[in-house]
């Protein structure tokens, strides 16, 4: 018998030096695609400009929204679009799920002796991405200087924690969306309505009441996704417990969506074809 | 070509869109989200503000204007220009420029089933919850008919725009690029995501004119009775522009087209 | 001898929506809750031996997709039991995974944008092939097709056989205990067909590795196996030998005749039935026979006939 019987373990650096080598491969192969490459890029930035457009002329017309003047506002809406850009770049390829699973080419996928979520998302990185992060950061900078925010290790420490954290949601919410297409056809639009339900992230949660209030932080969890961490790193000492909970609950709500995700996979039955 | 043919597109269209049933009540409930999202949003906002009325536009008017805007968006998302890259990048385009019909004209007629369907199942329910939460804030009258004139033409207008963005496929395989370049500049320009009431003077001044108006703002007006468009004095002038539009759009996308496709029969694809 | 695959009993179910027809039915079906059981398979038992090569056969949509998505882990069956490897696919995908290779229809399972080359190697990785063991298995590549002009070159590239041949090399990269292989040949030209069976051929007998065909070219299975299996509305209906599949139906075979008008005549006759002597004889007594053929029934011929028996 031949010598790969033996089940050899595929750990964090295994997958940490896959993903690297795709990555790299990609990128190369990307470059030769120069002019899709600028379009994408100039697509990027009117995105990133017609978002900013719209705030400053909300702002025009309102001074400030709950309670929120101009710079914190900026501080939100920075904090939401630096939270974003991993949901971009690194699990873009959610929005071909649902055309790789009715052509059933998503089969692919399971024939390989490693994690089907990890060899589905590794296939895509989006470039594109890193322009939104610029965006964002100059924006958060930008906000921090005229907010007057003290410069210390432990904000910038949380700020990078509830960024992640942040992120954990986005990528939880696209995550469910995508994997409704495992069950129903013609989920499409799930994913299109979440994903412009983010555009709300970048107002404070604090709008919300009743019920609402109920949905839009733990079923879909958008308040998470910059108020809620943000608030942690303006005002640690003011911030709300759910704040400091962020982080676990980001955690659990990422696993909760590879979890589904990863059903779906096994419940499907592949017919398409 | 017979217009029995083009109904039967419409038919099939109208099954086609049946046959995703749980699609269907998710986006339906998706919408109502929406809605909500919308709604809680601007009412923060003018709560804020202090006063009751913003450049002419009251809360109801603005949260009426943006959600009927998402619910026409909703009703007028058109994918020609993925379908239309994507029969490129298969060489299906090949197939469908031999069909005894026109393309463009095929599609358009291909889409108008799943336009019927996302007209009674998005635009109809979104119409009534509004009418619902604010008591009946839409004037129930011509403006109604006007309306409806008004929203077939925006449907010319958006199909004609996006014919023109799906022919630039033709050259590019940048299709994700040119996508979010049309969507970004049609949905801040028409007033999807802010009303255009709410733009600085200079700015409306220019937008005023540009046919990406045409598609959500002016239905919208229409609908809500604002600019003066009770009278015939502030009606026509949009109508005509929305018609205008239409002309030279659809001559426009029609030139370029048949352009291109020479184009790519000369050199075979 | 050991064995790679064992199937016991094993029954696969779909549930699919009863769905009416026209406009009105379309509205109707939006809240039907109307379902049918369907069987894609129904009861197989198989057991395929190492080093085999077996063809897969039988009409669209008999089950033999169906059939190797349980194999391959991806589908779990209703009932019954597989064990590939001495595994059970379903329950341990990935430790599966590691001792099959699979060319699935026309789906390249190759990075896209990637030269062949970097797909290998990646490859390599994921399956945590030994470098020697890699460099052995690129030399023997070498030595039983021409791979220097298609290893450099992305495989949106490639042409349909090029990409084929790439998914082929891919699946046995790793050395894989079995292979499975969906219709390998589909489209392709005949001397392409040709370096394809001869390729499988040689990698099946160098490394002993057990090949699963399905298949709808009877070239394929006349020039690989030895052993057919034939799936037909989820049911086995024939598992042997290829040359005993020629008496399936008795023993048939061609009778061409040249007669007086100088046109060729023929008859497919059943020997266990039928003398041919007779026949020949009685024909004569009205026509002269100018020359005669006897054929062997070609395999095409005989699975056509089994598919058109088993439908009725």
């Amino acid at each position: 018998m031949s010598t790969n019987t033996v089940s050899r373990k595929r750990g964090l650096s295994f997958y940490a030096r896959i993903y690297k080598k795709i990555l790299i491969q990609d990128l190369k192969s990307k470059m030769s695609y120069r002019a899709d490459f600028i379009i994408s890029t100039i697509g990027m930035i009117m995105t990133n400009l017609s978002g900013f457009v719209t705030f400053l002329i909300l702002f025009r017309n309102f001074p400030s929204i709950n309670g929120w003047d101009y710079h914190h506002m900026l501080f939100l809406y920075g904090f939401s679009l630096v939270a974003l850009t991993p949901v971009q770049c690194f699990f873009d390829n959610n929005w071909n799920l649902r055309f790789q699973v009715q052509s059933g080419d998503f089969i692919k996928y399971c024939f390989r002796p490693i994690n089907v979520f990890f060899y589905f998302m590794s296939e895509v990185f989006d470039v594109k991405g890193l322009g939104q992060l610029a965006f964002g950061v100059g924006t958060l900078v930008y906000a921090w200087y005229h907010i007057g925010m003290e410069v210390t290790v432990l904000r910038i420490c949380l700020l990078i924690l509830f960024l992640i954290t942040a992120s954990l949601f986005m990528i939880a919410i696209m995550n469910f969306a995508a994997a409704t297409c495992f069950w129903i056809v013609g989920s499409g639009y799930v994913m299109v309505i979440m994903f412009r339900f983010k555009d709300f992230a970048k107002y404070p949660a604090s709008i919300f009441s009743g019920i609402f209030k109920v949905i839009f932080t733990f079923i879909i969890p958008i308040a998470f996704v910059a108020y809620y961490p943000s608030l942690a790193v303006l005002d640690p000492c003011e911030a709300p417990v759910l704040s400091w909970c962020a982080p676990l609950l980001g955690i659990l709500f990422f696993w909760l969506s590879y979890k589904f995700w990863m059903l779906g996979v096994r419940k499907y039955d592949f017919t398409g074809s | 070509m017979s217009v029995k043919r083009l109904f039967a597109l419409t038919r099939a269209g109208i099954m086609e869109s049946l046959q995703f049933r749980l699609g269907i009540f998710v986006t339906l409930f998706a919408n109502l989200i929406y809605l909500v999202l919308v709604y809680f949003l601007w009412k923060a906002i003018y709560d804020s503000a202090g006063t009751d009325v913003v450049n002419g536009m009251t809360f109801t008017d603005t949260m009426i204007y943006l959600i009927l805007a998402t619910a026409l968006f909703n009703f007028l998302e058109m994918f020609v220009v993925w379908d239309m890259s994507r029969s490129i990048q298969s060489g299906k385009i090949i197939l469908d420029l031999l069909k005894p019909m026109n393309y463009r004209r095929y599609t358009f007629w291909s889409y108008s089933g799943s336009h019927v369907v996302q007209f009674l199942l998005t635009f109809i329910p979104t119409f009534i919850v509004v009418m619902i939460i604010t008591h009946g804030a839409i004037h129930m009258g011509l403006n109604l008919i006007l309306f409806i004139l008004s929203t077939v033409l925006a449907l010319i207008v958006n199909f004609s725009m996006e014919m023109i963005v799906a022919t630039i496929c033709l050259y590019t395989e940048s299709t994700w690029g040119i996508n979010i370049v049309k969507e970004t500049i049609v949905l801040l320009l028409s007033g999807a995501s802010i009303p255009l009431a709410f733009f600085p003077e200079a700015a409306r001044k220019v937008v005023d004119y540009l046919p990406f108006r045409a598609v959500y703002d002016i239905p919208l007006t229409i609908l809500l009775q604002k600019n003066g468009s009770t009278e015939l004095s502030g009606l026509l002038p949009m109508l005509g522009l929305q018609v205008i539009w239409c002309l030279i759009l659809y001559i426009a996308g029609t030139l370029f087209w048949n352009y291109s496709v020479r184009k790519i029969t000369v050199n075979g694809g | 001898m050991e064995n790679a695959i064992v199937m016991k009993n094993v029954c696969k179910d779909f549930k699919v929506l009863n769905r009416h027809e026209g406009l009105k039915g379309s509205i109707r079906d939006l809240f039907s809750r109307d379902y049918k059981t369907v069987s894609a398979v129904k009861d197989v038992s198989l057991e395929i031996a190492k080093g085999e090569i077996i063809g897969y056969l039988g009409p669209n949509g008999a089950g033999k997709s169906t059939t190797i998505k349980m194999m391959t882990g991806v589908l779990e069956p209703t009932s019954g039991e597989i064990l590939v490897n001495g595994v059970v696919p379903y329950k341990e995908r990935t430790k599966n995974s590691e001792n099959i290779g699979v060319v699935f229809g026309q789906r390249s399972q190759l990075w896209w944008s990637l030269p062949l080359i970097e797909s290998f190697k990646l490859l390599r990785d994921i399956y945590m092939v030994d470098k020697k063991d890699y460099e052995d298995m690129i030399e023997l590549y070498r030595s039983l097709v021409d791979i220097e002009p298609i290893l450099h070159k992305p495989v949106r590239q490639m042409s349909l056989g090029q990409r084929t041949l790439s998914d082929i090399l891919a699946a046995f990269l790793h050395n894989p205990a079995i292979v499975f292989l969906d219709e390998p040949t589909i489209g392709l030209d005949v001397s392409m067909k040709d370096k394809i069976r001869s390729l499988i051929r040689g990698l099946n007998s160098e490394k002993n590795t057990t090949v699963i065909l399905t298949t709808h070219d009877m070239g394929d299975v006349d020039a690989l196996c030895k052993r057919i299996v034939i799936i037909d509305k989820g049911s086995k209906i024939y598992d042997n030998d290829i040359e005993h599949l020629k008496s399936y139906f008795g023993n048939y075979r061609t009778l061409k005749m040249r007669l007086s008008d100088d046109n060729w005549v023929e008859e497919v006759i059943d020997e266990s039935k039928q003398d041919i002597m007779k026949i020949i004889m009685e024909r004569q007594k009205e026509q002269k026979i100018k020359d005669l053929k006897l054929e062997e029934i070609s395999t095409e011929e005989v699975i056509k006939k089994i598919y058109e028996g088993a439908s009725k």
